[in-house]
């Protein structure tokens, strides 16, 4: 699993079927750093450290095991010292 | 997901059965990394979308045998390319 920070929401209207209505968030893997977007199963705001996942457990957390998602958030970290990431 | 712009259509008449008749599109990341992925949506060149990769992207194809390991998702509404 990896820590990123959610950076803001990005719409995508036009969109395959298979990502129904699932929000979609930016995150980074630090501040400033590469940017990738996720599926949000928790329910985050911009500025939270979260706990994402990969691969096959990203389709399962996003809802179905055929979900087309490879990185998915399933936590928030309570307390992350910014320093770190 | 990756955050990808589209660069240009790819023509590839002979190609693996596995692949079909699906329409590829070359793209490009924020950092000049160039890839090619399948497109079920229809992204102009020019505009910025996301992609998945892996497996999920043989499943974003809607068919599990399609050979892809990234296949665009969606069209970003707005994007401002990072500087």
């Amino acid at each position: 699993m990896k820590i990123m920070r959610v950076e803001k929401t990005l719409v995508s209207t036009n969109r395959i079927d298979g990502f129904g209505h699932r929000p979609l968030l930016v995150v980074q893997d630090k501040v400033g750093g590469a940017r990738s977007v996720a599926v949000d199963a928790v329910g985050c705001v911009p500025g939270d450290w979260v706990l994402c996942v990969g691969s096959s457990a990203a389709r399962d957390a996003a809802g179905a095991k055929d979900f087309p998602s490879d990185l998915t958030i399933v936590g928030i970290i309570d307390d992350w010292p910014p320093e770190v990431g | 997901m990756e955050i990808l712009r589209v660069v240009d259509d790819l023509v590839c008449t002979r190609r693996a059965p596995g692949l079909g008749r699906s329409s590829l599109r070359v793209l490009e990341s924020a950092e000049g990394v160039v890839s090619v992925a399948t497109d079920p949506v229809g992204a102009p060149a020019g505009r910025w979308v996301f992609a998945t990769t892996g497996t999920a992207a043989r499943l974003a194809m809607g068919d599990p045998g399609a050979v892809t390991d990234l296949t665009i998702c969606g069209l970003i509404d707005h994007w401002e390319a990072p500087a």
